[in-house]
């Protein structure tokens, strides 16, 4: 019986949003905008944490060496590298090497080097590192260990670059949930005027069907089932925008912003439930503080 | 079956029932009448749980309904068909689809619906017309469609509100032949009227009201 006055329920929720398809069609259009916005939100979010674990998967490390630096010192400081599972020596640069690759580097500019008595740049091992957020890879020990090796003068890796993009990531995720937070809201404010406005509209037949002995949660029923679709309509129309936007700009491979080397994805499976199901929530909870008050007879 | 002990009805300064008591028996066929403010409506609207009195109680089948949940007070409604002054019927709804919202309400098997709410509507004379919506049909039928949505749930009390207040002598007639027929089916029946027409040759008990009071009996 319980299953038979469900379906019963849900048809009449079905059939009240098509008698009342336009205040319908408006609150599902701006919820969709809604979640669209949070979803783009989400969307460059993902990216660019993806971009940045990209460069955190391929760091690099310089171990610049002492001008006066023994065969045998090298060759043990170029062992300790080789024997590190996740790192590999790309290239060992002498200072004569350095020093071309700055000539090059300089161009038209490079006659300012043309004056030096000696040159003054250290050679030095290019390493690579491979995986190392699966691996766990301490850079910082390593640095320290390399430092404190005979010959090494210095060792830099590009960690500074880490941290300032991983504090950009930490506003953009403070930013966007500020921004999912107030568009929750708006969501929210949006579904319960809707239902709002079908109850104001059938407050006749709310008054008869409560005269007749139905009880509150017949009367609610198809109302929470009215949001609860309206919210899961938003959710996916608003992910099938997102990913035709999606679509057309990987296929372009954004060219038109210059960024034509990276790698775009869309927002992982889970969070696509995700937005499906918090638009479901914010639908049904939308409903329950439109009925909350109806219901008086 | 119903019994009313020492009831006040106040809407803000204005007294519309004022220590009020009095019994109708199982399957009893009762008059309500009065003046116009009486406070007729106010007391077939008490008895159904539509109002709250403002003392005093109000028992059906020895329930207290000042003391019943909102939720036991819907599922007692269900045992109590009202007939509406102004009918209140669905517009948007067919006439079939007005009378079997009674039984869809309580959760009913669809094909028991349709057996039940054909079975009703013919018994009112309107078979015919079960398709149509109420604004095409006349007065008297629109008054009958509420008497089916009232009468198809098979209740133990049927309470009527003016039920021939727009319909003429010939069609008053037919009505009160309908409620005679429900009732010797053995439903408690209460109508509310100021009719003298329809009180002049009955041998049913009438209860006289004024001023929200009792004032005689026969």
């Amino acid at each position: 019986m319980r299953t038979r006055l469900l379906s019963y329920l849900f048809k009449q929720a079905l059939s009240n949003i098509l008698s009342n398809r336009v205040v319908h069609a408006i609150g599902l259009g701006t919820m969709v905008i809604s979640l669209l916005i949070f979803g783009a939100f989400l969307l460059l979010f993902v990216n660019l944490n993806a971009w940045i674990q990209g460069w955190g998967h391929s760091m690099s490390m310089s171990v610049y060496l002492n001008d006066d630096i023994s065969e045998a010192q090298r060759n043990r400081i170029a062992s300790f590298i080789g024997d590190l599972a996740e790192a590999e020596i790309k290239r060992f640069i002498t200072k004569d090497a350095a020093l071309k690759d700055l000539r090059n580097a300089m161009g038209s500019q490079a006659g300012v080097l043309e004056g030096l008595s000696k040159n003054p740049l250290p050679a030095s091992f290019e390493v690579a590192f491979t995986d190392i957020e699966g691996q766990g890879t301490d850079l910082e020990g390593i640095k320290q260990a390399l430092q404190e090796m005979d010959g090494v003068e210095e060792v830099h890796y590009s960690e500074e670059w880490l941290h300032r993009f991983e504090g950009l990531m930490s506003i953009i995720k403070l930013v966007g949930f500020v921004i999912g937070g107030l568009l929750c809201l708006g969501i929210l404010f949006i579904v319960t005027n809707t239902i709002k406005l079908t109850i104001y509209s059938r407050r006749e037949e709310i008054e008869i069907l409560k005269l007749v002995g139905a009880t509150d949660w017949f009367v609610k029923t198809p109302y929470l089932f009215e949001g609860m679709i309206q919210g899961v309509l938003s959710g996916i129309f608003a992910l099938a925008i997102l990913y035709l936007g999606y679509f057309l700009i990987s296929t372009k491979k954004m060219y038109f912003l210059g960024l034509a080397g990276l790698d775009f994805i869309f927002i992982p499976y889970p969070y696509t439930l995700l937005i499906i199901l918090i638009s479901a929530s914010l639908g049904l909870l939308g409903c329950f503080i439109a009925v909350g008050r109806f219901f008086d007879i | 079956m119903i019994q009313l002990f020492h009831l006040f009805k106040n809407f803000g300064p204005s007294i519309a029932l004022s220590d009020l008591n009095l019994r109708i028996h199982e399957g009893e066929f009762v008059f309500v009448t009065g003046p116009s403010g009486a406070g007729k409506t106010t007391l077939l609207r008490l008895i159904f749980g539509a109002e709250i009195p403002s003392s005093g109680n109000i028992l059906i089948n020895g329930v207290n309904l000042s003391r019943i949940s909102r939720l036991k007070l819907d599922l007692l409604r269900r045992k109590i068909g009202f007939v509406f002054q102004d009918f209140k019927l669905l517009s948007k709804k067919t006439v079939f689809e007005n009378v079997a919202l009674a039984l869809e309400v309580t959760g009913e098997n669809p094909p028991v619906i349709r057996k039940k709410t054909h079975r009703t509507l013919k018994l009112v004379g309107l078979a015919e017309k079960e398709k149509a919506y109420p604004l095409q049909l006349s007065g008297g039928e629109q008054q009958r469609v509420a008497i089916a949505r009232a009468i198809v749930k098979d209740p133990l009390i049927l309470l009527a509100d003016e039920p021939t207040g727009n319909l003429d002598s010939e069609l008053t007639k037919d009505i009160m032949i309908l409620f005679r027929s429900i009732h010797l089916k053995g439903t408690t029946v209460v109508i509310a009227t100021h009719s003298r027409e329809l009180l002049e040759d009955t041998a049913q008990r009438t209860v006289f009201l004024h001023n929200g009071r009792v004032v005689d009996e026969k």
